[in-house]
């Protein structure tokens, strides 16, 4: 019992530690970015440097107080959980996030989410389209902006096309289109938003060439079609769809997400 | 293997604000002093919620962040009106929530107008509904009232010793004395410096709090794997069901308040702005993440009738902007 009594303040600190070396393991491996959006990545690093600090001396308060009677604070052994529950969960959380390694949301995510051609309406908006950027430039996201800005599919028919992200296969489309798709994040991969544009495959080609989760960057040119609605709101719908010419397998990019 | 990222997606996000709110609690405990702050706070309930939930400029903290916090200013002795006013008001009526909502919706400032108002009104009207109940230790977890700082003697004076619970004692002149009041206050300091309480304190409150996020976020990350949204979206039809679509998500997807403005924007295209204002008004009071949090404050029945009380309120508001707004 007398050395429950000091393990209990022993494992709180090493549940403070650990959290510090997690936070500061996401910082510094820029694993960060596949969790929260890059404006919040000072925060988790101060927080990380800070626990770490608390962790420090709260061990260092705990070595100091050796031999002597460990005069703990007065309120302790008083939470929901038994002593002890807290802190192992919190070590054990802390252990598992330095083991696992956080993985890019998949195109099941995307499909459970339901990807969509339209952006929430906080990223930046376009200051003008069309004509300042060159089509065969515009990202994926670039080109979900713009069509944003003018959804008239027919405005973009002929516009060469060439666009990363990864295969989803939508359940609407016949089998020889594919979703092309990437994900947005306002905030965290909690509330990560999948947008992405159809792209018609050639004509000797089926969607099983490119499995789900595939990174591909597709090179064509916009054609508009009249297809069932992936986005299930309506049968269907004339939309914009690349048609492919060349669509090259490619590495999963570092930063998978866009913001 | 999503499960795993989204709950320690929603975990980084939510340490940074978890350890700002024990922060500031662990000041308010080792800086202010209580007897003065509580004798300063007015004893009506509807002013008490009032100041209570404009603490939130005091503390800018999010629904992370408040809990802390309130179950700090509950052990300090703050009359129950003003504490469950700033649980509920704090991680909306503050300058960054505030700040980041008016740059979600440049072009709807109703938005961010009546979301200050309507959060504002559903603290207050539940913290006078709270302070019915005057002290506070039935409402709160057992292990919690316990450590109460300040017996709410101050409501009871005046009242025949009779008439009051409690273990009474005689004094020396023959009359009743309750044994609250003559327990001398807890001394500060044992054997510590108040750094040392400080760093103490802190660590404490993480293991008890970080814990129950931990948990909530489990929750959480389970829910956004398992129930699609595509459920929730398809319930909404019309005006009643796309505001309670969107409170239904509002406690289901458990983003910070600080960004959740920019999360409801990307479905101003499909709802109301009606059901977009319950989002924003419901979401920071009840999410799952901090009903964990919450478990370590209140009894499971009281955050129950708080999260009634707080959904019908916001659904009657939601629903009189739709229709008269």
């Amino acid at each position: 019992m007398k050395n429950r009594q000091n393990l209990l303040p022993v494992l709180d600190g090493m549940a403070i530690l650990a959290w510090g070396i997690l936070l500061l393991k996401y910082s510094l491996s820029g694993q960060l970015k596949l969790l929260i959006h890059p404006n919040y990545f000072w925060l988790v690093y101060v927080t990380g440097v800070v626990l770490l600090l608390l962790g420090g001396v709260k061990i260092g308060q705990l070595v100091g107080a050796k031999g002597k009677r460990v005069s703990q604070f007065q309120e302790k052994h008083l939470t929901l959980f038994p002593p002890g529950y807290s802190s192992g969960l919190l070590v054990g959380t802390a252990i598992l996030g330095l083991v696992m390694t956080p993985s890019v949301l998949k195109s099941e995510t995307a499909l459970q989410r339901g990807i969509r051609e339209s952006l929430p309406l906080t990223r930046a908006q376009p200051q003008a389209f069309g004509s300042t950027s060159k089509p065969e430039e515009r990202s994926l996201i670039d080109w979900i902006r713009t069509l944003n800005a003018y959804p008239e599919p027919d405005a973009y028919i002929g516009e060469p096309v060439k666009v990363k992200g990864f295969v989803v296969h939508s359940p609407q489309l016949p089998d020889n289109y594919i979703l092309v798709a990437r994900f947005v994040i306002t905030c965290c991969a909690v509330d990560a938003y999948p947008v992405g544009l159809p792209v018609k495959l050639q004509a000797q080609e089926s969607r099983s060439t490119y499995p789900p989760d595939t990174w591909i960057e597709v090179e064509g040119e916009m054609i508009s079609e009249t297809l069932p609605d992936y986005m299930k709101e309506s049968a269907n719908k004339r939309q914009l769809i690349i048609d492919s010419r060349t669509i090259t397998r490619i590495e999963t990019p570092s930063d998978p997400y866009h913001y | 293997m999503s499960f795993f990222t989204l709950f320690f997606s929603l975990l980084v996000e939510a340490m940074p604000f978890l350890l700002l709110g024990v922060f500031l609690s662990s000041v308010l405990l080792l800086l202010i002093d209580e007897g003065k702050l509580i004798a300063k706070l007015p004893r009506n309930p509807i002013l008490g919620a009032i100041i209570g939930s404009c603490f939130g400029f005091l503390f800018p903290v999010c629904e992370c962040g408040n809990v802390p916090v309130a179950r700090r200013l509950l052990l300090q002795g703050v009359p129950t009106s003003s504490a469950v006013g700033f649980l509920l008001a704090a991680p909306t009526i503050n300058p960054i929530v505030i700040w980041s909502t008016w740059v979600a919706f440049p072009n709807q400032k109703e938005i961010v107008l009546l979301r200050i108002l309507f959060s504002m009104a559903i603290a207050i009207i539940i913290g006078c509904v709270f302070s019915v109940q005057q002290n506070p230790q039935p409402l709160l977890q057992k292990m919690l009232s316990k450590r109460l700082r300040v017996p709410q003697q101050l409501e009871q004076k005046g009242i025949p010793t009779l008439l009051r619970g409690g273990t009474f004692i005689l004094s020396g002149e023959g009359s009743p004395v309750a044994m609250t009041e003559i327990i001398p206050p807890t001394p500060r300091s044992k054997g510590m410096s108040l750094g040392g309480q400080f760093v103490s304190n802190i660590a404490q409150e993480l293991r008890e709090l970080g814990g129950m996020l931990v948990i909530g976020s489990a929750v959480a990350a389970f829910i956004q794997v398992f129930v699609p949204r595509e459920i929730i979206l398809s319930v909404a039809q019309g005006t009643i069901g796309s505001i309670l679509a969107m409170m239904l998500l509002a406690a289901l997807v458990s983003i910070c308040s600080t960004v959740d403005s920019f999360f409801a924007l990307s479905f101003a295209s499909t709802f109301t702005t009606g059901s977009l204002l319950a989002f924003l008004v419901f979401g920071p009071i009840i999410d799952i993440k901090a009903i964990g949090l919450m478990l370590s404050i209140f009894r499971p029945r009281v955050i129950l009738y708080l999260f009634a009380l707080a959904a019908q309120l916001t659904f009657i508001f939601a629903l009189g902007y739709s229709y008269f707004g």
